[in-house]
């Protein structure tokens, strides 16, 4: 009569567990972070292994971290033990299941940390059976061993804890995505915004001091095509830092580069951020127009020399340089400032907190720029983060 | 209408946009005080400005000024009573503290500046 009540008795609780066991798949399925899989994991593992306390530990590189707990004792909630030093270490470096029915007689167990609290049997099953990624223990205060059965429901749930993880670990990877592409439109909008802004100013000054329609259309859309090519140069470089001497490379493209014997180029590295590259490739397209235009690269014989160094100046660390033309036709002072001088004179120095000078001697122009080292200009080579 | 012409200050941290923000101004009859690509050189020019009679009769700003957001110049101008508008290409930037400051939009529309600045006079 006894035996019958008894299996009676069982046969609901295994029913009662099986339906908990259930209802923990739908709602591990419904979370959507590691905590809320650990809270759910924790509610239910108990019911379900009819075990007297359940831990649920997470990898954390070569430690094993218990992030929570459910039982009638004190375990290692919050603690973190090497993957070697512990039984769920032992569990997910195996891919396997381990059913201990007396700790004390387990020397995978380190007893000392056991010592203290209740328990006298475990089950522990890693969760993800390949590279496992967490663990459920259930831990038993009277010593047992526990059935077939209760390792079954124990490892059921652990395949629906390791899906619940890697939705999570989706949902935060997609929800990351999705913030930084909103980040990026922003930025977009409000670069190419900037740069339209930049084309306005182009166009309107540039129509300030033009003297016919012609003269107009060539100068703005050498301007233009310059613009684009410093922005074809940030691209490639992800808007990242670029190096003075690319920028230069750049700004003298249409003469083929620095490859043209007419220009010789010497500097250390030196790193710009993406604005100073393109404020400074403005700057040397319009040296580089106004020499084809009226200066040494009119004749063959011409020579451009582009010289930069670090100077120090009562402390304050500055770029200095300098664009020399020689072996041009004799240079006059221009009687009227057009645009380009403007340019040359307050913007690439006026946007760096430096100063920049034009002089007009009649065996060639020289153009001078000094501007403090900062965060926009620092040098040495583009130091290279990893992303 | 005031006696000179209204003197206006610009803060803008690139130079090409500066520089024909400079030119417009001049165009719409404005005397420009200062023209600064930075935060701190527009604050130290601001002590001297400010102090009565002030040297000033309004402001264009640019929000982001490589990188350091222009409000403690936009702070200092409404302590002195200095009317002023930004000029931005961050279309919904947060300016707490100032929503009801005039914004204008980059590429700058030169009709909208005109009438900033012209409503700079009518404030003073």
């Amino acid at each position: 009569m006894l035996n019958v009540a008894n299996a009676e008795r069982s046969e609901q609780a295994d029913h009662a567990a099986l339906i908990t066991l259930v209802e923990t798949i739908e709602a591990l399925s419904a979370t959507r972070t590691i905590e809320d899989v650990a809270a759910v994991v924790r509610s239910a593992a108990r019911r379900i292994s009819g075990a007297d306390g359940v831990c649920f530990v997470l990898r954390d590189g070569d430690l094993c971290w218990y992030l929570d707990e459910d039982a009638i004792g004190p375990m290692w909630k919050g603690q973190r033990f090497p993957m070697t030093a512990c039984i769920s270490g032992w569990a997910m470096i195996h891919g396997q299941t381990v059913v201990i029915p007396d700790i004390y007689l387990d020397d995978r167990i380190p007893h000392d940390a056991y010592r203290p609290t209740f328990v006298k049997s475990l089950v522990m099953t890693p969760v993800r059976a390949k590279d496992p990624i967490a663990a459920i223990g259930a831990y038993w205060a009277v010593g047992q061993t526990p059935s077939v059965d209760t390792v079954m429901k124990l490892e059921a749930m652990a395949r629906a804890t390791a899906a619940a993880i890697e939705n999570a670990n989706l949902y935060a990877s997609l929800n990351e995505a999705l913030e930084r592409r909103t980040f990026l439109l922003r930025e977009l909008d409000h670069r190419v915004k900037n740069t339209l802004a930049s084309v306005q100013s182009i166009a309107r000054q540039t129509l300030r001091t033009a003297p016919s329609p012609a003269d107009f259309a060539e100068s703005f859309e050498s301007r233009l095509m310059g613009l684009s090519r410093a922005h074809e140069l940030l691209t490639r470089r992800a808007w990242g830092r670029t190096d003075l001497r690319d920028v230069l490379e750049a700004a003298l493209q249409p003469f083929g580069g620095l490859a043209d014997p007419r220009f010789s180029a010497r500097g250390p590295a030196i790193s710009l951020t993406a604005e100073t590259a393109v404020a400074l490739h403005m700057t040397l397209h319009e040296l580089m127009v106004n020499a084809a235009k009226h200066g040494a690269l009119t004749a063959a014989s011409g020579q451009v020399t582009v010289v930069w160094r670090i100077e120090e100046v009562e402390g304050v660390r500055n770029l200095v340089l300098e664009w020399v033309e020689r072996g041009g036709p004799p240079v006059f002072v221009p009687k009227r400032q057009g645009f380009g001088t403007k340019l040359l004179e307050r913007g690439v120095a006026r946007d760096l907190g430096g100063e920049a000078k034009l002089t007009y001697q009649p065996k060639g122009l020289t153009y001078w720029l000094r501007a403090p080292l900062s965060d926009r200009i620092v040098a040495g080579p583009i130091a290279r983060t990893p992303e | 209408m005031t006696a000179h012409p209204p003197r206006i200050m610009i803060v803008e941290d690139e130079a090409l946009v500066a520089l024909m923000v400079e030119d417009l101004l001049t165009d719409f009859g404005c005397e420009i005080s200062g023209s600064f690509g930075a935060v701190d050189d527009a604050l130290a020019y601001l002590k001297d400005a400010v102090a009565p009679p002030p040297a000033l009769d309004g402001a264009v700003l640019d929000v982001n000024i490589g990188g350091t957001m222009v409000f403690p110049v936009a702070e200092r101008l409404r302590a002195a009573g200095i009317p002023f508008v930004f000029a931005t290409g961050y279309g919904a930037l947060p300016r707490q503290g100032f929503e009801d400051v005039k914004v204008l939009n980059k590429p700058i529309n030169p009709v909208l500046l005109k009438d900033a600045v012209e409503a700079f006079g009518k404030a003073a």
